[in-house]
């Protein structure tokens, strides 16, 4: 919580500095006054008096004595609580015993340890911080005489509740996704590791949308240096607004240009619970159902949370199979183009004289088919995602089907070419990251021109571009390609295929400080067979 | 220091290895075939180990003179300006050394797989992108190098095991026939070439344990002995040492030759592929040790402002050293092994060697070396 007042704080420079450097000026001491009707007008005069959904309540204790004043933002409180918690008992004798008693001196800590009541409850010394809390959907009592203030947590707006996630399915394990409230996903995570030592830290940013972001680690196990260079690029960032978690990973990624994502986002809880457990740092940032996790390897593309669940062979089976697909999606129209503009020679002759049959007649060389059939496929993958789905059906197959069918039948493409791109289509889609098999999307076509210019020598020449840009790539200090690089034989295994649980006895060595020992030793399961333990009784009839 | 970056001693190990392996691979099997004839697995073999014994003084000269690439120590081992002499002379090896493997492997893909293609274009394409590299500094280097290397051993290991197929390994037979001398002469080529194990000097100061550093180069030239001695055994008992001279790349006819139930067949394009790989780690390696000693003789405060010119330069003399391939193999053959070897591999580090021990233990000087230990 300190943190998030020192940044409160920092959200204020104008009116802080001023308050320290310019204390005589009337007109902005009229914020901290005790005076009641001052603080409302000062309300009134910030929020603006047109803006009809802060609500502003004005009443007096029983004995008549104090007078309250008690701020909210309609729609975004829940009433109720304001009424039986906050309203009746500092109205009314009835219900507190000790209302009667209240006089504008004693009034906070009254209300405070006896009359009202609510779960969350804290103090703050002046009216400008009282409305920030508001804005949040917390409510302020401000008392007559009395400069603190009382927030009360009241917080209750119409939230989307937790779903499937849409963009990453699985067949097996947890199906509940981050919503748009940051309280639901810190519960999320919270439920699955339920240890003193997993830690929510609270920053803001956005001078306009004052947005709440949330660090989740486990204390101890997240490496202390990390933690402090997220903090640091977070508490940096100067901007009017953040309305997605987007917003932040441009800010703060290590190589802004690079056309690689630098830092995975999720929307699946249990995936980011996981990289909790593996020393990672989870960003949640308010209204946005995705979460960041940092730092982010490459090889982070190609897992998926199922594989973690599912049996240890269909975990390999599945990375080894991404690995490959990642591949062909990058290379194989550039590699199609090379070896049937230069190196025919390289193909077994059958093959060489279909494909020469099929290409017969084509008006454009293989890269402009190829080019051309890429773009087209962008174009109806572009097309089907924004449509609604039965439209999106509906143009995937005209588009698919019937133009790719006729573009054949016309002569304008060969057979072949379509097999091509339509294998690196949907090749493109078993890759589990967007943004890492968009980055792959996009990279393709400038090694389609490589391979037809200098044939497979252009191809790995671009190839080899990449791999320089990816070894200089790095994640908040972890080298993108590790644990490729940087990594033990254990480290390596691990992220290329998956060890079953019970031989997986460490955290990645990059990430996690202290003990990284994750299972105890010797957990390979060996029980005795059930028929020795007598568990089953064969039946013989007796009983 | 001009470089920030740090490298652990088995990623130094590793881009030694490829360093050594990338062209050795190319062109020595012709060479000690021709020298060697039946014998040139053992010379190849013998030939290597050469290496070890120029990591032997290299890594105690490096242990020597703590935090201090070859370029540094020279100056304080033989005094200012001899001492940059001896600097100059390795930035001039290393730039020689890059020509020429440019040189090579253009050569080979104009030969081999893009006729038409001139010479220049894969010099200059393959020099900028070592150039890249240089710049993005040494870490980088040495990440691709740990990936390059699953590449290079594993294409290397699957081709070597496809082709056992067609081995006859009486091609090896007899053994030492005329003795034991032919198998020196042989061996001097591929000694020569694993002298360049010489980029070790530049390297140590760069590693998170300099005393590991002779276990690492060990374990590289031992590594690559091994790897290149198996694709001889590979080439001579496929073609015989004959046939294997009057290759220009036995290797990629070695490769070419693998046919098993006419699907797995023409591998060697694989063999490019691998190849286009190793050679750019191992260009990228001599023009770093060439840009960072050219900074550190001149006493620039960054090695970057020189890899420009340097690229030119490499460029340049790729193109200009040689008149055609059969002058770069006869140059590679008879007159650059002694050359090389008696100055830059064995004689200047003997000599630096000869003079530290000599001003320690006879005129008392302190190097800082191994107190610290």
């Amino acid at each position: 919580m300190k943190n998030a007042f020192s940044i409160l704080k920092k959200m204020l420079p104008k009116k802080g500095a001023s308050k320290e450097e310019a204390k005589p000026k009337p007109k902005q001491k009229q914020g901290n006054t005790a005076s009641l009707s001052a603080r409302i007008d000062y309300v009134k005069r910030q929020l603006g008096s047109e803006t009809k959904d802060v609500i502003i309540r004005q009443f007096s204790s029983s004995n008549n004595k104090v007078k309250f004043g008690l701020i909210f933002i309609d729609g975004m409180v829940d009433k109720e609580i304001i009424h039986d918690n906050i309203i009746r008992p500092a109205q009314s004798d009835i219900i507190s015993n000790f209302a009667p008693k209240l006089t504008p001196d004693n009034a906070l800590q009254l209300l405070q340890e006896h009359i009202t009541s609510g779960g969350e409850l804290s103090v703050v010394p002046g009216i400008d911080q009282a409305i920030l809390m508001v804005l949040s959907g917390d409510t302020a009592l401000l008392i007559d005489g009395e400069q603190k203030i009382l927030i009360y947590g009241t917080r209750s707006f119409d939230r989307r509740g937790v779903e499937e996630p849409l963009t990453e399915a699985a067949v097996r394990g947890p199906r509940e996704g981050f919503t748009e409230t940051i309280r639901t996903n810190t519960s999320l995570l919270r439920r699955r590791i339920r240890h003193p030592d997993l830690r929510f830290e609270s920053m803001k940013a956005g001078r306009l949308t004052g947005t709440e972001i949330i660090l989740a680690y486990i204390h101890g196990i997240a490496n202390e240096r990390l933690l402090e260079e997220v903090r640091l690029r977070i508490a940096a960032i100067d901007t009017d607004s953040i309305l997605d978690s987007g917003y932040i990973e441009e800010f703060i990624e290590d190589s802004p240009f690079s056309i690689f994502p630098q830092i995975e986002h999720t929307e699946r809880s249990d995936k980011a619970a996981a990289a909790i457990l593996e020393g990672r740092v989870v960003i949640i940032v308010n209204n946005s159902p995705f979460v960041l996790i940092v730092p982010t390897t490459f090889f982070q593309f190609i897992a998926a949370s199922e594989d973690y669940y599912e049996r240890p062979y269909i975990g390999i089976f599945l990375r080894l199979l991404r690995l490959v697909v990642l591949n062909i999606a990058l290379m194989l129209p550039a590699i199609y183009v090379a070896v049937t503009t230069f190196h025919k020679e390289m193909l077994p002759t059958a093959l060489l004289l279909s494909i020469a049959a099929a290409r017969e007649g084509i008006p454009l060389p293989a890269v402009g088919e190829a080019i051309i059939m890429e773009a087209t496929f962008e174009v109806l993958r572009e097309a089907g995602t924004r449509l609604p789905k039965p439209v999106g059906q509906a143009v995937s197959i005209v588009g698919g089907l019937v133009i790719g069918d006729a573009a054949i039948r016309a002569g304008l493409v060969s057979p072949a070419m379509v097999i091509i791109v339509a294998t690196t289509a949907i090749s493109t889609f078993a890759i589990p990251a967007f943004n890492a098999s968009i980055a792959l999307r996009l990279l393709r076509f400038p090694l389609i021109i490589l391979g037809a210019v200098m044939g497979l020598y252009g191809v790995i020449f671009g190839l080899l571009l990449i791999l320089i840009h990816l070894a200089g790539l790095q994640s908040f200090g972890v080298p993108y390609l590790a644990p490729l690089v940087h990594g033990t034989a254990r480290d390596i295994i691990g992220a290329l295929a998956r060890p079953p649980w019970w031989m997986a006895l460490k955290r990645p060595r990059l990430l996690a400080v202290g003990d990284r020992t994750r299972q105890a030793k010797n957990m390979r399961p060996h029980f005795t067979p059930p028929d020795e333990r007598e568990l089953f009784h064969e039946d013989t009839g007796e009983k | 220091m001009l470089e920030k970056g740090k490298i652990s001693p088995r990623q130094a190990g590793e881009l030694m290895f490829i360093t050594l392996l990338a062209t050795v691979i190319l062109l020595v099997p012709e060479i000690t075939a021709d020298l060697a004839g039946h014998d040139a697995w053992l010379a190849t073999f013998v030939g290597s180990l050469f290496g070890l014994l120029t990591v032997g003084i290299i890594a105690w000269l490096g242990l020597k003179h703590p935090g201090k690439t070859i370029y540094q120590y020279a100056e304080s081992v033989l005094g200012k300006y001899p001492g940059k002499l001896v600097g100059l002379a390795y930035v001039w090896i290393f730039l020689h050394l890059a020509a020429m493997v440019v040189r090579q492997f253009g050569d080979f893909l104009t030969t081999s797989f893009m006729v038409l293609t001139p010479l220049s274009v894969f010099n200059i394409s393959l020099t900028a992108l070592a150039a890249l590299a240089v710049i993005m500094g040494l870490e980088v280097i040495t990440r691709m190098s740990e990936f390059i290397i699953l590449l290079v051993v594993s294409f290397l290991l699957l081709v070597i095991t496809l082709s056992i197929g067609n081995w006859e390994l009486n091609q090896l037979l007899p053994f030492m026939k005329d003795g034991i001398m032919p198998v020196l002469r042989g061996a001097i080529v591929p000694a020569a070439f694993h002298g360049e194990i010489v980029v070790l000097a530049v390297l140590i100061p760069f590693l998170t344990r300099p005393k590991a550093a002779f276990l690492s180069g060990t374990a590289a030239v031992t590594a690559s002995a091994l790897l290149l001695t198996m694709a001889v055994v590979g080439t001579l008992a496929v073609f015989g040492p004959e046939l294997t001279t009057s290759f220009r790349f036995p290797i990629h006819l070695f490769v070419r030759s693998i046919n098993i139930g006419k699907v797995l067949t023409r591998f060697e394009v694989v063999v490019m592929v691998t190849w286009v790989a190793g050679v750019f780690i191992k260009i990228s390696v001599l023009y770093y040790c060439a840009a960072l000693g050219t900074a550190q003789v001149f006493g620039l405060s960054e090695y970057r402002s020189t890899v420009l010119p340097l690229g030119v330069l490499i460029t340049a003399l790729s193109v200009l050293l040689f008149e055609d391939i059969a002058e770069l193999v006869s140059f590679l053959a008879q007159a650059w092994p002694r050359f090389s070897i008696s100055v830059y591999f064995f004689g200047l580090p003997f000599l630096l060697l000869l003079v530290t021990v000599i001003r320690e233990k006879i005129f008392g000087h302190s190097f800082g070396g191994q107190q610290d230990e």
